[in-house]
């Protein structure tokens, strides 16, 4: 079981009225629950701790920025160069967020509409997947 | 002799690496980053070593962690593949300085054809055509540079001695301009390349990319295996690739192909190797010599027979060149296909898990790839996911068969180029053959305005 498969999972759920969902494959299980406490829990498997919070995350995407495509995340223009964004600073509509490199090719992510950082929910250099929540903007 | 080979590289030429070794009882050893360590030619290997991080700086193109690999591993030879450090002076010391053999020619000959200037130098002396142009470094005077440029005869291309593969270039259209564009090209080499020498060529206008596969042995033999044209690229990397080069004349490209074996006694040259020209109303110009392995190699190997990696691997364990001149056949007309991971109308790179995936065979076909249901393309290396080739009886058979190929080719979870593939076979200028190298993007630019 990849962390893909475990978000699409994630996914189908967030999308259906199901509150609870159980998968098992090759010997792991995934079990996931909508709401209340986070029971859930992976055993032998990767990525529990993303399988807890995620669908909570998926129905609230509002003021998220959202990767939108696989790659590696570039939070500076280049090493030594200062942060595109901090948290708490305002950005204007089509300011570079970050960059996604995506083999060789820089993608920059910008703001849709004037904004305020509120969180960078990312470090400079991980792989992010496509959806993936980058920035909390308020 | 070596019986264990390291392969330093990643993707399908790793897999292609693999399979060569095997065909000769050669143990292999396959390095790869943290990235590539579930693809699936890792776990083929004899043994498998995590060489560093994804990023390629602190794996693929990091010597010390190479040299260490192959210690540990016991290998006694580093096959680098192409791209990568394939064509890298320095390391190719560094492994003979550690006892090992390079998979490739000496670092001398790299050297010698890295510095553009210095290879045009050698390719005259033995008797390679070359694009008009002097051979030699720049004169200082701006007299004495206009003068030489209009003995040349506009338009003419300045170019950086350290540059290739399309970078470090600038086209000069009239006598105005001339001065600007070296200061220009001159300071651009200087950054990318560590070199500021430029030179100057006559810039011809509607050309074919056409080039010749070699091979020598270290015992002062060389053959050349046939032409292929290339001229179907996009920024100037190759999209389709055929052999041999279609509606050339075969004495022609047979007095060609002579003079770059030729060169390759001459400078001493070991391996596999590639002259690439410029070719215009019948005539050749030399541009670059590729010290390496090609990506589209398979579609000599199929006019062939001959299977080039391990004759290349042959000849770096010393053996004698086996075949003849006389023996290299070129039967019916193969062409390949790139399958990059990317999205066929933007170019952008779409990385990530393939989830269905149907490839094309039966007579003729081949395909060479390391991906498959369940890979994830990493975002770290070159688009690239496979090669389709196929061969034919003449050029329309194999056009037929591509096609066919092509409609049987399907790739989902991500977005590829097969879409433009199956575009590109449709068109007319393409069928018949001979376009030029801004035929793709004259097209695309067609496209893109209906």
């Amino acid at each position: 079981m990849n962390q893909e498969q475990i978000r699409n999972l994630i996914d189908a759920m967030a999308s259906s009225e199901l509150s609870e969902l159980e998968y098992s494959e090759d010997g792991c299980t995934l079990r996931l629950v909508k709401q209340g406490v986070s029971t859930s829990s992976a055993r032998g498997g990767r990525g529990a701790g993303d399988a807890g919070a995620a669908p909570q995350a998926t129905a609230h995407r509002t003021n998220e920025c959202l990767a939108p495509l696989y790659g590696v995340i570039h939070l500076q223009p280049s090493p030594g160069e200062p942060l595109f964004v901090q948290p708490g600073q305002r950005v204007a509509a089509g300011q570079t967020l970050c960059v996604i490199e995506a083999m060789k090719v820089f993608n920059e992510v910008r703001a849709e509409a004037d904004a305020t950082v509120a969180e960078v929910l990312v470090r400079s250099g991980e792989e992010v997947e496509a959806g993936q929540p980058l920035f909390r903007l308020d | 002799m070596f019986d264990t080979v390291l392969i330093a590289n990643r993707g399908e030429i790793a897999l292609r690496i693999l399979r060569a070794c095997r065909g000769l009882g050669l143990k292999t050893v396959v390095a790869h980053s943290d990235a590539d360590r579930d693809a699936a030619y890792v776990r083929q290997a004899d043994q498998a070593l995590c060489i560093g991080p994804a990023s390629p700086s602190l794996s693929y193109l990091n010597p010390s962690a190479l040299l260490y690999a192959a210690e540990v591993s016991g290998a006694q030879a580093i096959h680098p593949g192409y791209g990568f450090l394939s064509e890298n002076a320095g390391f190719v010391e560094q492994v003979e300085q550690a006892g090992l053999r390079f998979v490739g020619p000496s670092a001398a000959c790299i050297r010698v054809m890295g510095d553009k200037v210095a290879a045009k130098r050698a390719m005259r002396r033995a008797g390679v055509p070359c694009v008009p142009g002097p051979d030699e470094g720049l004169p200082d005077d701006p007299q004495a540079l206009r003068q030489l440029a209009r003995e040349v005869g506009y338009p003419v291309i300045v170019k950086a001695a350290g540059g290739g593969g399309g970078r470090g270039m600038r086209v000069v259209r009239q006598e105005g301009e001339l001065l600007e564009a070296l200061a220009l090209t001159r300071e651009e080499a200087r950054r990318a390349f560590g070199n500021p020498e430029v030179y100057i060529e006559k810039f011809l206008l509607h050309p074919r990319h056409v080039e010749i596969q070699v091979l020598a042995d270290s015992h002062g033999h060389a053959i050349w295996l046939g032409s292929r044209d290339c001229s179907l690229q996009r920024r100037h990397q190759k999209v389709i690739e055929e052999a041999p080069a279609p509606g050339i004349d075969e004495a022609l490209i047979a007095s060609v192909g002579e003079s770059c074996a030729a060169a390759c006694r001459q400078i001493g040259y070991c391996g596999v190797g590639t002259f690439e020209f410029l070719c215009e109303k019948g005539a050749f110009y030399f541009i670059e010599m590729n010290t390496r392995l090609q990506v589209e190699h398979p579609v000599t190997e199929m006019t062939t027979g001959i299977d080039i990696v391990q004759q290349q691997l042959r000849m770096a364990r010393g053996e004698r060149l086996a075949i003849a001149q006389a023996d290299v056949p070129c039967r019916g007309h193969s062409i390949e296909c790139r399958i990059n991971a990317e999205d066929p109308d933007s170019f952008a790179p779409s990385p990530g898990r393939i989830t269905g995936w149907r490839v094309p065979g039966g007579f003729g076909v081949r395909f060479d790839s390391h991906a498959g249901v369940g890979y994830r393309v990493p975002p770290y290396y070159d688009s690239m996911i496979g090669k389709l080739i196929v061969h034919g009886a003449s050029r329309e058979d194999a056009l037929d068969r591509m096609r066919l190929a092509l409609s049987e080719l399907q790739v989902d979870g991500i977005a590829t180029n097969v879409p433009l593939h199956r575009a590109l076979l449709e068109d007319e200028s393409f069928a018949t053959g001979g376009v030029d190298i801004h035929h793709l993007e004259r097209w695309l630019q067609r496209r893109s305005t209906p």
